[in-house]
């Protein structure tokens, strides 16, 4: 182990960090948005907006990001001439896009599975209650079901959150040079790759590490009452009946 | 408005009101008329569809046929797919349903919001009124129901009693014409249903128009202006309690009273 090579490699290892939280931010805020609007499709009872986000999401959940990745980058040249005459060439020559194309479909996927668990975990009562006041359709879904439905969601969307920064590391299969593409260009001038990816490891231990306190800090925000209130509250009506 | 006879009058009219689930026929024509200050208690055996009949009022089941008219204004229902009733209308079923207050046996209190939110959600949402003006009144009804100290914590935190109180206070928020009460205390401890039934209480006492569906006979012989007895989906007898509960008619309705009371 040579340390002070490994201080070298930290900073540039470093350099790439960056890159792979614009990579997961991006594609996470892209795929949130599309997830909702999947889960929305997917509970729908028309079977022409249920099948076709049915259909998505067992396709991107059944194949792995690696190939959906290959395919969109790679498969995208074999048809240049026609995204050339749908101007959308500019866009699928470019590895980034590429990337934030592939982890937002994959992520997307994962996380309307999620926001459909969340919404249908929603209890019958509380969306009777806002019909019983006059709300519209709309007025439900934002008032009562998605605020609900996302704070049931939120510790399995922790996950996806997690796999999603680990998942950017693929990106570096199609050049791009995020955290994990700075270690195998480091790793094919030193020819060290225990040392390179130890830091490697690390830097993403610490993006998760990171992650996984902002989504705690967010369930204990959004919880009604976190486990602690609510045990104080059970307690205190055992006293009063107690005292009775 | 349309032209209004003098039945279409009442705060609340109910008429000929059928609905069945799959082969069976909950609801064989039902009607109900209330005017300004009535309470209307309805009772029955479980199964008589006494709750259906209520949720058919403000439509959280649609009813197959008949008519339902709240303050002037009709919702009209048609045939659907597949023969399913829906209403054409949802602007008009929005503000009907604004108009008719509905407590619960459940409570169903959003639980994402505190009680002072889950009162104010209503007339901020949906009637789009100034949030000043609403928490106040807001905090006038928490106060009211007796639960104006809790007005910030959740509903997991309170007990099922002061639940029930604070989607009284909900329900009030609306200043609706009518309100309904899907039996409001079977979900209750029985410690914990005098505060429920005191409160509703003082809500006939001043005034309010109310459909009362309950099992506490204690209340409809002693606070409902009229009394009706469903049995199999059919009003089976209407009368003012002194009469319903001294003298009944039909031998079904002594017979339930005689099991209850």
């Amino acid at each position: 182990m040579d340390w002070a090579q490994l201080a070298d490699v930290a900073t540039r290892l470093a350099g790439g960090l960056p890159t792979t939280l614009l990579l997961v931010g991006q594609s996470l805020l892209i795929g949130f948005v599309l997830a909702v609007l999947v889960a929305l499709m997917r509970v729908s009872p028309n079977p022409l907006l249920s099948a076709p986000a049915y259909g998505f999401v067992y396709v991107f959940r059944s194949t792995p990001l690696l190939v959906q990745l290959f395919l969109i980058y790679y498969g995208s040249g074999q048809f240049r001439p026609f995204f050339q005459d749908v101007g959308l060439w500019f866009l699928f020559r470019d590895a980034w896009f590429c990337a934030i194309l592939a982890l937002t479909l994959n992520t997307g996927a994962y996380t309307s599975e999620i926001i459909r668990g969340g919404i249908q975990s929603v209890p019958h009562g509380q969306l009777e209650a806002g019909r019983a006041v006059g709300m519209s359709p709309a007025q439900l879904f934002r008032r009562i079901t998605f605020p609900v439905a996302i704070r049931q969601a939120l510790p399995a969307y922790g996950n996806e959150v997690i796999l999603m920064v680990k998942a950017s590391s693929l990106a570096s299969t199609i050049t791009i040079l995020e955290i994990t593409g700075i270690a195998k260009t480091i790793i094919a001038q030193t020819f060290r790759p225990v040392e390179v990816f130890i830091v490697a490891g690390a830097l993403y231990l610490a993006i998760n590490f990171v992650a996984t306190q902002a989504i705690l800090y967010a369930e204990r925000r959004l919880s009604p009452a976190s486990a602690a209130d609510r045990a104080k509250a059970a307690e205190r009506r055992q006293k009063a009946m107690l005292a009775r | 408005m349309t032209q209004a006879a003098p039945t279409e009058t009442a705060a609340l009219l109910a008429e000929n009101v059928h609905k069945r689930f799959g082969n069976f026929e909950v609801l064989k024509g039902i009607s109900l008329t209330a005017r300004a200050e009535d309470v209307i208690s309805i009772i029955g055996a479980s199964g008589s569809g006494k709750s259906t009949f209520l949720r058919c009022i403000n439509f959280l089941e649609t009813p197959d046929s008949g008519r339902i008219v709240v303050g002037g204004e009709e919702i009209r229902v048609r045939a659907g797919r597949r023969g399913l009733p829906v209403v054409s209308d949802q602007a008009a079923l929005g503000r009907i349903r604004a108009r008719l207050g509905m407590v619960f046996q459940g409570f169903n209190l959003w639980s994402h919001m505190t009680v002072l939110q889950n009162v104010m959600e209503g007339p901020v949402t949906v009637l789009r009124e100034p949030k000043g003006e609403v928490r106040d009144r807001a905090m006038d009804l928490l106060a009211k129901v007796g639960i104006a100290e809790k007005h910030d914590a959740y509903p997991v935190e309170l007990s099922g009693g002061q639940q029930q109180r604070v989607a009284i206070a909900r329900a009030l928020c609306m200043q609706p014409q009518v309100l309904l009460f899907d039996e409001p205390t079977s979900a209750l401890d029985p410690e914990l249903v005098g505060e429920v039934l005191k409160v509703m209480r003082d809500l006939a006492a001043e005034g309010r128009t109310m459909v009362v569906v309950t099992h506490e006979m204690g209340f409809a012989r002693e606070v409902s202006s009229r009394v009706m007895f469903l049995a199999d989906g059919r009003v089976e007898e209407e009368s003012s309690p002194a009469e319903l509960f001294g003298n009944p008619r039909s031998e079904r309705c002594r017979r339930f009273l005689a099991s209850v009371l």
